[in-house]
């Protein structure tokens, strides 16, 4: 594999790039200077022409987000979504931690080009580490000149600050995350209208993730052509990827989106553990379908893997070797859908918890014939029934470890005997039971 | 009397200057996240009541703030809250062996204080430090790559030291 030159991460371990003179000295700001002596639209037309796909696991493309934000006075919006917790996913709290900067630069530029005055940077509440360096530098950024009433001289005002989550999956959402930002629970919203018409305290609004506005310094930078040369075609740059589970070394790794999911695993992982064998991985974060060790020749950007029957979300790869029960992985996932639905739409606050149900009964030894069926009946009736797509995001998953497992699980009903201990994290639950 | 000290409420107010006029309800979480790390880790009703007038807002929009996310607790907890991961890739990892053994050192069981009050123990999903699995936060630390040795002399080195 060629080895991948260096955007997001170019910073990570060193420490000198949590100051602004830091990241200046690395090139930093530069971009944006750039951008002001650009007009904000044909810095929209930049992002668009670099295929940069949303970050935060639709993969929409960024570029075409902007252009939807209405248009007209008053106050708009730019939230940033930095409430990290697709399980399996590890990239905007390192690029918070390790390179603040170049997300206040992205944020920046966004804000110019869109005519944004104000931006809120989400960011879940348990992480304690990131919100503390961004706080300290959005100060600098200020105390630069960054951002304030004239944004690096431009005269043009820009103001942002830090908003804590406090602990719900619920909030990545984008209209969760909105309705949070208003001091509410954070429950989603019928759609449409969209944010970017009716967003923030019901102004338009732009939700961007941190990996996204990250990108766009190099955008900027490197220009549209160089930006999309790094990707694959209709997927523009490089990629955080983090590989978590049964691989020799797990970690997070910036690379080309042509990477496939077989190399991701075994040349820049190290492959599996000694003695042991790819049994299923997980592409894109607890959500997406799973997919077998024949599978994994795909490349790892977001159309390649909607093509084989997955998805690349949030590029969190789940490994499962030999001694992983599927049936209890599930398991495993379904006791955190219904601890995570908010509980306003019906299908997914009952079918979350019906499906844990049955399949703590499974796991149980007390499964009953017809219960797999019965489960993926409960999908049916969840998936595009509810206003936000957790429902969803718990049965594709559901779905597609009976289909690809339906052995596994009828044995477990069929012997219904208990094997390790039972529910939540007990023993050996999941991985090895 | 208010538990918003003079201190408090000089933050208060530069937390609730990020929002717009007319929109101070947006300030309900950080005032509540301020709230508890100065009041002993949990919110009470005062606690509450004290944001809700402070912003304007009733009460109740408080509250249904307050139970909505984890990360607020109104019951007491200890001096180190443990959160352990839960969620599949720690799972995988063997978290199942860590929290057996967290449980064990400190004899309590999810949602429980330590009878000395220095440690409560919860599950919590997703943590999202993946890659280090398993993991658990204490305060604002996370640890990683444990192991059932490794988590129990963590508890060990905090019980040592005492305090916060």
């Amino acid at each position: 594999m060629e080895p991948t030159p260096k955007y997001l991460t170019r910073n990570f371990g060193n420490p000198a790039a949590l100051t602004y003179d830091g990241y200046v000295a690395g090139g930093g700001y530069a971009a944006l200077k750039k951008a002001l002596g650009m007009a904000p639209q044909a810095v929209i037309d930049l992002v668009k022409a670099g295929n940069l796909r949303g970050r935060g696991g639709a993969g929409f493309p960024a570029g075409v987000k902007w252009g939807f934000l209405a248009k007209g006075d008053g106050p708009k919006y730019l939230c940033v979504n930095a409430d990290e917790g697709e399980p399996g996913t590890v990239k905007d709290g390192p690029l918070m931690e390790q390179d603040p900067h170049q997300m206040l630069e992205g944020i920046a530029i966004a804000c110019y080009a869109l005519g944004i005055h104000q931006s809120y940077i989400y960011i879940r509440g348990e992480f304690h580490k990131a919100i503390r360096i961004v706080e300290a530098a959005v100060e600098e950024a200020y105390a630069k000149g960054v951002f304030g009433p004239s944004m690096s001289g431009s005269g043009f005002a820009l103001d942002v600050a830090v908003h804590p989550g406090a602990g719900a999956y619920i909030c990545g959402e984008e209209t969760g995350l909105l309705s949070s930002l208003e001091g509410k629970k954070g429950m989603p919203k019928l759609k449409p209208p969209f944010p970017a018409v009716k967003g923030l305290y019901d102004r338009p609004t732009i939700v961007n993730n941190v990996e996204t506005l990250a990108c766009v310094p190099h955008i900027l930078n490197l220009g549209a052509e160089a930006w999309n040369a790094l990707g694959t075609e209709k997927n523009g740059g490089t990629k955080l990827y983090n590989v978590c589970g049964h691989v020799l070394r797990p970690g997070y790794h910036e690379l080309r989106h042509d990477v496939t999911l077989r190399q991701l695993i075994y040349d820049v992982c190290g492959g599996m553990k000694p003695g042991r064998t790819l049994k299923a991985v997980v592409p894109g974060g607890s959500s997406s379908p799973i997919l077998l060790p024949s599978e994994i020749d795909v490349r790892m950007d977001f159309d390649s893997l909607a093509k084989a029957g997955s998805m690349l979300g949030s590029a969190a790869v789940i490994v499962m070797d030999d001694r992983t029960s599927i049936v209890r992985a599930l398991d495993n996932l379904l006791h955190f859908y219904s601890h995570e639905s908010c509980g306003q739409c019906t299908p997914c606050r009952e079918g979350t918890h019906w499906l844990y149900e049955i399949s703590q009964r499974i796991v149980d030894g007390r499964g009953r014939p017809g219960d797999l069926d019965r489960m993926l009946d409960i999908c049916t009736n969840m998936v595009g029934n509810t206003i936000c797509v957790l429902a969803d995001a718990a049965a594709l998953p559901t779905q597609s470890y009976i289909q690809k497992f339906r052995g596994e699980f009828e044995d477990y009903i069929r012997a219904g005997e208990r094997r390790g201990l039972l529910g939540g994290i007990e023993g050996k639950a999941v991985a090895h039971a | 009397m208010s538990p918003i000290t003079p201190e408090l409420k000089a933050r208060f107010e530069k937390i609730v200057a990020r929002y717009p006029k007319g929109q101070e309800q947006s300030a309900v979480i950080p005032l509540l996240h301020a709230l508890q790390e100065s009041g002993g880790g949990h919110l009470t009703t005062e606690h509450q009541q004290a944001v809700a007038d402070f912003l304007g807002v009733p009460m109740s929009k408080v509250h249904e703030v307050t139970t909505f996310y984890t990360m607020f607790s109104l019951k007491p907890r200890g001096r180190h809250h443990i959160s352990v991961c839960r969620t599949l890739p720690c799972a995988l990892c063997g978290c199942g062996d860590v929290a057996k053994a967290v449980r064990e050192r400190l004899g309590v069981g999810p949602g429980e204080v330590t009878a000395d009050g220095m440690f409560s123990y919860e599950e919590v999903e997703c943590l999202a430090q993946c890659h280090l699995g398993p993991v658990f936060q204490i305060g604002d630390t996370v640890y990683g790559d444990l192991t059932a040795d490794k988590a129990k002399a963590v508890i060990d080195g905090l019980a040592k030291q005492g305090g916060r």
